[in-house]
């Protein structure tokens, strides 16, 4: 029953990922809502939201029409028997339609816990397909170490919050860990020199880059690849990323045990957003999954 | 199909609003004329399948099998199925599945449904049971308000007009006039639906099939041979949320199962001379036309433009004018195939039954051989 306090708590839980800016696909007004709407008439839209998805909300004010975009307010949606007042994500009709966003080209994601093989892959896409693609450099706040330059550019704490700030940074996440904060992001600069020299970039995200990216070039510009490390359930897939982040001996054990809580949240992450991926490769075999991108990165070159 | 079935006997009530009959005696009604129809007798029948929906919810019963095999001397075993408004079709699936294994030989399948016994929100509240309860229920949605959106939807991309869209239910109530078995007997003419009071803008309570108690048995057998037998069974399936669509403006599950079913009986559309299909809001009956192949998309609504078709198109008055007590309309459908093609003396007949907003779909061929 979609009244339930159970239930309640449950749909407040994908409230966020629904507080976009969207576009009306189509629209109703439904004379006689459910009892506990209240009786006034209500109009109630498919909204198709900017990072692909699609919800059903409420439609706030002015004069709906199809294709007309809205951004989401949080209201009153009704109280329940138990005087429980239900706060629901709505989507107002913006007066001026903006004009499109013009397409800014492809960018190939690669999308996965920590050491299932996103940065090996990427690295190695750039020698097998370095004509069509090329590796976007990460900011990070995080001390470099031996064999990170390539990947890599570190910035102070205080000088990424600033370059955030003047909306340079397109997509930024920050991971926690046990010693510090970290943040790490993209810079619209990095990506659009790629795309001027005809290449495609290609990022490496975890779920806040890859939203990010989503919202800031439309979800349609990134082709999405989650990559899983091997194994049947999600106790066998951590257990091959333990035994992969040990054997490659770069990280101290309790920097493991921090990629093992967030590869965690990560696995969680590929269930409830499975619409944010293309396609999802499970890394078994680092040639198979290598050619298997290589090939999405050849007809994206085509298109 | 690996078998000869054939549809042997058949019965129903009048679909309308029974204040004096329970959902036990509607049952009892068609199960009696079903078998008094056929050449056989009740001790016969080795399996029964019953087809409901809204049971627990609407009249405080469950477990339905046992009390239809209760209506029988020698109390076969039995079970129910549910797709919301499929599930009738379903019901049929499932019988001829049985039949196919040889697990039984005559198959009683009911469908029934009591609607009446509740508040008409009471009943608008069950019947949104057949869409997503989470992604589309939660925000204040009704089962028609899904089909306003795909309404308003289609004839933004279309351009079907509010006049040509009421040629609809026009039509199914100019066709249920001579139905004795019909709720509404009555014509009405375009311009009534047009002026009828707004449900889910663009659809008005005319566009939209009434609330209904009835049942409708029919009896399959692979034992016993008659004119009509089963040339296709096909069921298909969809997301049951509109979110998850790629587009509002056709049903693929529709296409998807048309096209095995065509396969399946080994003809094409051009060969089907009746269709009942499931306007359970006059919307579905054009965008059902297209899926099912009769019509290109956009121009489904040029069966409605034309006085005569070929194939013939809810002769019965349909879901809108028949009435739709929920699981009952998938059995009765094939009933007034079987019908149609006794009288007309044509081959091919088809049925298209569907739940939801075509999340499950049911598409039966049925053959005619005099």
């Amino acid at each position: 029953m979609t009244h339930t306090p159970a239930s309640i708590a449950r749909a407040l839980r994908s409230r966020s990922a629904r507080e976009q800016e969207g576009e009306i696909l189509s629209f109703t007004t439904v004379t006689h809502p459910p009892a506990r709407f209240g009786t006034a008439a209500r109009t109630i839209g498919l909204i198709a939201l900017d990072d692909g998805t699609k919800v059903m909300g409420r439609i706030l004010g002015g004069e709906p029409a199809i294709g007309q975009r809205v951004r989401s307010r949080l209201r009153l949606s009704h109280t329940t028997e138990q005087k429980l007042k239900v706060y629901d994500v709505c989507y107002e009709v913006l007066a001026k339609k903006p004009a499109p966003k013009p397409f800014p080209g492809y960018i190939l994601a690669l999308t996965g816990p920590s050491g299932v093989g996103k940065t090996t892959i990427s690295m190695l896409l750039t020698t097998t397909v370095g004509d069509y693609a090329e590796k976007v450099p990460i900011l990070t706040t995080r001390e470099l170490k031996k064999g990170d330059e390539q990947e890599y550019r570190q910035v102070t704490a205080r000088e990424f919050i600033a370059q955030m700030k003047r909306g340079e940074i397109v997509a930024a996440t920050k991971i926690p860990s046990s010693s510090e904060q970290r943040w790490y992001g993209y810079r619209a600069t990095d990506i659009e020199a790629i795309w001027n020299d005809g290449k495609i970039p290609v990022v490496v995200t975890e779920m806040g880059l890859l939203q990010g990216l989503a919202h800031h070039y439309s979800r349609r510009s990134i082709l999405s690849l989650g990559l899983l490390p091997p194994g049947k359930s999600k106790r066998m897939m951590l257990s091959c990323l333990l035994h992969r982040l040990r054997s490659r001996g770069r990280d101290s054990e309790e920097s493991i045990v921090d990629r093992l809580k967030n590869a965690e949240r990560d696995l969680q992450f590929f269930e409830d957003r499975r619409e944010l991926f293309d396609h999802v490769i499970v890394n078994e075999n680092l040639d198979t999954a290598c050619s298997n991108i290589a090939n999405h990165v050849m007809e994206l070159a085509k298109s | 199909m690996r078998e000869q079935i054939s549809l042997i006997g058949s019965g129903q009530t009048r679909f309308s609003e029974w204040w004096g009959k329970g959902i036990r005696d509607l049952m009892d009604e068609a199960v009696t004329s079903a078998i008094d129809s056929s050449p056989i007798t009740a001790l016969d029948i080795d399996f029964v399948i019953v087809a409901n929906m809204l049971g627990e919810r609407v009249n405080d019963q469950a477990h339905l099998g046992a009390i239809a095999s209760s209506l029988l001397p020698h109390r076969p075993p039995a079970l129910r199925t549910e797709a919301a408004c499929a599930s009738g079709s379903i019901a049929i699936h499932t019988a001829l599945s049985l039949l196919e294994s040889g697990r039984a030989e005559n198959v009683l399948v009911i469908g029934v449904e009591k609607m009446t016994d509740v508040s008409t929100s009471e009943i608008a509240a069950a019947l949104m049971g057949a869409a997503d309860a989470e992604r589309d229920a939660a925000c204040g949605m009704t089962f028609p308000g899904l089909f306003g959106l795909v309404a308003r939807r289609y004839m933004h991309d279309y351009g079907l007009t509010r006049a040509q869209l009421s040629l609809v239910s026009a039509r199914h109530h100019r066709n249920a006039v001579s139905n004795p078995f019909a709720q509404f007997k009555s014509a009405i003419d375009p311009e009534s639906v047009t002026e009828s009071s707004l449900v889910a803008d663009p659809l008005r309570l005319l566009d939209c099939s009434p609330v209904s108690d009835g049942a409708a048995a029919c009896i399959l057998s692979s034992k016993h041979a008659s004119p009509i037998r089963f040339a296709a069974s096909q069921v298909s399936t969809d997301s049951v949320s509109l979110t998850e669509r790629p587009f509002l403006t056709s049903f693929p599950a529709t296409k998807d199962a048309a096209e095995r079913a065509y396969e399946e009986a080994g003809i094409r559309p051009t060969d089907i001379a009746h269709i009942e299909l499931h306007d359970c809001f006059s919307i579905a009956a054009v965008i059902n036309l297209e899926d099912l192949g009769f019509a290109d998309p956009g121009r489904g609504i040029t069966f409605y433009e034309e006085q005569e078709t070929t194939p013939t198109v809810n002769a019965s008055g349909g879901l809108k004018a028949c009435g739709h007590p929920v699981a009952a309309t998938g059995i009765k459908q094939i009933l007034d195939v079987s019908k149609q093609l006794q009288v007309s003396g044509q081959r091919y007949g088809l049925a298209h039954n569907f739940g939801g907003v075509g999340a499950t779909c049911c598409v039966h061929i049925l053959e005619h051989t005099p």
